[in-house]
């Protein structure tokens, strides 16, 4: 009973990092003259927690309706675990758990028989197996309840206990942070920390950039239907090469760097900090160069960007549907 | 989400094992009896349904001269029995099997769990035969069941009305063919009848559209020949009275008649109205089959070509 085994066992036949588990080739997807999707081209690898940002109408959703084949692309193809979807659905989706938009239920049924009716599907479950994933997701104790009854956030934890229902390696999550507490959240995050660690790979779309920023390793921002960018968070939040100098005389010294070739892009922010691009980008010689002019720093750090910031200004501040 | 727990199934050799699972089509039916068995409107329907069934019998035995009547013309007795036993089924049935399909349909785009079942591999041509195949055998059970209750009612009547089962010996050859013929109608009347529930919810793709509108077809045929008979009137056209001969109801209820022997009397067989022009059991049949394959084939392409945005 132990999560390692598994790893284990997966790290070694499939090593992370290496194995692409979802790939998209030039998915487009046209509704009238809107392109939805255009031209995406995306690689989500093994054991990754990869995430699909964008603002409303950016095309998430249609991609992961692509991705499940819900929906037919226009053009271009999607591959899962090796395999296209158009022509394997039916070996590939059954290893891949799902939760698109909001959960989608039986209201009329209880917690445990909407596991029973879709794991029925694949051959059914042991009961066993789904004990346990409602103890994952804290609903054990209202199982035998009507799924009517339950508050928006059980909901979306029952949506998440279906995706998990049948062990999938790879899990497609469309906001799953969507109506759940504070609490709750801290669980999803580590629940999901825990799927990553066994080996499997996790893809969500989401809005909620704190919470990405915590959890994704690499995301994938979309505008319009467009790959804006592919690239780690780490590498996002990096961005400019500015610094973050506090100093006396702060707006002296702004007047000094500004001076210089490569300090015209210097400024202070709301508390008088100063914000200045380095010499040849290097810490090292901002510092020498200020410590020369008299301006002896009382901290100097590079700055992260915020990836709010980065994501408005990716995506020409959110404006998708405007368009 | 407790942290206590582990993410992978306990002893992964007694689960399902995900890396071989496929969508399993008796597992698809399994689930879909699952879901009507949960409805309680279901179980509620059949007992009405039961109800509506043995209503009939209750009333025969109110009726004063059943006796004299069962004595002098067995057989005739015997076939009104047979065959009101049998039409009961043939109506009834409708509704209810009109509401499970559009139901099992339906629900599946209104709640959006079509999109869960298909994300897990399931094809849809597959879901929709699982859940066609799941309604055909309520049918069926339902046939069967109906006729047991009723062979049983028409004994219990026969015993309590004349005090012996003498009757039974009028019973001929033809007899039993006859009740063969119009079982087999009924059967007709109810794979149409599914059909055309999931054609117009397949359109609808909502439990609310799909039902209410397929709950309107045959009353809507049936009642349309009114209109018929006023175009014709109006128009003097024989043209209105000839396209009644190709609706679905009325065609459905002339069936027995056209195709049962000259031996079964026509208060056996004559409940609603059927086409207003004269129509032969060849006919009838045909104009079911076209009927059922036009259902179906709308069900099955509209499934497959569609995209799934519930
Ligand atoms: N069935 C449809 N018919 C026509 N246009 C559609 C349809 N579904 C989506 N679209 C359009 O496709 C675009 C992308 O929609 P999509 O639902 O994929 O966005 P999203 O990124 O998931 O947005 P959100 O963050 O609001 O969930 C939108 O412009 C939307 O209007
Ligand atoms: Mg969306």
């Amino acid at each position: 009973m132990t999560a390692t085994a598994p790893a284990a066992h997966r790290a070694a036949t499939a090593p992370r990092g290496d194995e692409i588990v979802l790939r998209t080739r030039d998915l487009t997807k046209q509704y009238g003259k809107r392109l939805a999707v255009d031209r995406l081209n995306i690689e989500v690898r093994r054991g990754e927690i990869f995430g699909f940002l964008g603002p409303n109408g950016a095309g998430k959703t249609t991609t992961i309706r692509m991705a499940l084949g819900l929906i037919a692309p226009t053009s271009g193809s999607v591959e899962i675990l090796g395999g296209d979807i158009a022509t394997h659905r039916a070996t590939i989706l059954p290893r891949v758990g799902a939760l698109v938009e909001t959960p989608a239920l039986y209201l009329y049924m209880s917690g445990r028989d909407n596991l029973r009716a879709v794991a029925a599907v694949l051959g059914g479950v042991p009961e066993a197996r789904m004990d346990a994933v409602l103890d994952l997701v804290g609903l054990r104790a209202r199982a035998r309840d009507r799924v009517k009854t339950y508050s928006l956030g059980m909901k979306q934890r029952l949506g998440v206990a279906i995706a998990l229902l049948q062990d999938p390696d790879l899990l497609v999550l469309d906001e799953p942070a969507n109506g759940l507490d504070p609490a709750g959240i801290v669980e999803m995050r580590d629940l999901l920390r825990r799927l990553a660690a066994e080996g499997k790979t996790v893809f969500i779309s989401s809005h909620v950039l704190t919470e990405v920023r915590q959890i994704c390793t690499r995301v994938a921002i979309v505008n319009l239907g467009r790959l804006v960018t592919e690239s780690t968070v780490e590498d996002l939040v990096r961005g400019s090469g500015d610094f973050t100098v506090t100093v006396e005389r702060a707006a002296d010294a702004l007047a000094l760097v500004r001076a210089q070739p490569w300090g015209r892009g210097a400024r202070l922010d709301g508390d008088g900090t100063l914000i200045t691009p380095a010499p040849n980008n290097r810490g090292r010689e901002l510092t020498r160069f200020l410590v020369d002019a008299g301006f002896v720093p009382d901290s100097l750090a590079p700055r992260a960007q915020d990836l709010e910031e980065v994501f408005l200004r990716l995506t020409d501040n959110g404006n998708g549907v405007a368009k | 989400m407790s942290a206590t727990l582990t993410v992978s199934p306990a002893a992964a050799s007694t689960a399902t094992n995900p890396h071989t699972a496929r969508p399993s089509f008796i597992g698809l039916v399994r689930g879909e009896f699952l879901k009507v068995s949960r409805q309680l409107t279901t179980w509620l329907m059949l007992l009405a349904l039961a109800g509506v069934v043995v209503l009939p019998f209750l009333i025969a035995l109110t009726v004063g001269n059943l006796k004299a009547d069962i004595q002098a013309e067995p057989l005739a007795d015997l076939y009104r029995f047979m065959g009101q036993g049998l039409t009961i089924l043939r109506v009834f049935s409708g509704p209810v099997l009109i509401i499970v399909t559009a139901r099992l349909i339906g629900m599946e785009y209104s709640s959006g769990t079509i999109r869960v079942l298909l994300g897990r591999g399931v094809g849809r041509i597959q879901l929709l035969a699982a859940k066609l195949l799941t309604v055909f055998l309520i049918a069926a059970a339902i046939l069967a069941a109906g006729m047991l209750l009723e062979y049983a009612l028409s004994l219990f009547v026969l015993r309590a009305v004349t005090g012996n089962l003498d009757a039974l010996k009028a019973i001929n050859g033809t007899f039993w063919a006859d009740t063969r013929v119009y079982v087999a109608t009924v059967a007709i009347s109810m794979a149409v009848t599914i059909l055309m529930a999931a054609a117009i919810t397949v359109v609808a793709r909502s439990l609310a559209g799909g039902l209410s509108a397929s709950i309107a077809w045959f009353p809507a045929d049936n009642i349309g020949l009114v209109f018929f008979i006023l175009a014709n009137l109006l128009t003097k056209s024989d043209f209105w009275l000839l396209v009644t001969g190709d609706l679905l109801g009325p065609n459905l209820n002339a069936m027995p008649r056209a195709l049962l022997s000259a031996q079964a009397p026509g208060s056996a067989t004559r409940v609603l109205e059927g086409p207003l022009v004269p129509v032969d059991g060849g006919h009838t049949l045909l104009v079911s089959a076209i009927y059922a394959a036009i259902f179906l084939a709308v069900a099955v392409v509209l499934t497959w070509r569609r995209d799934v945005k519930e």
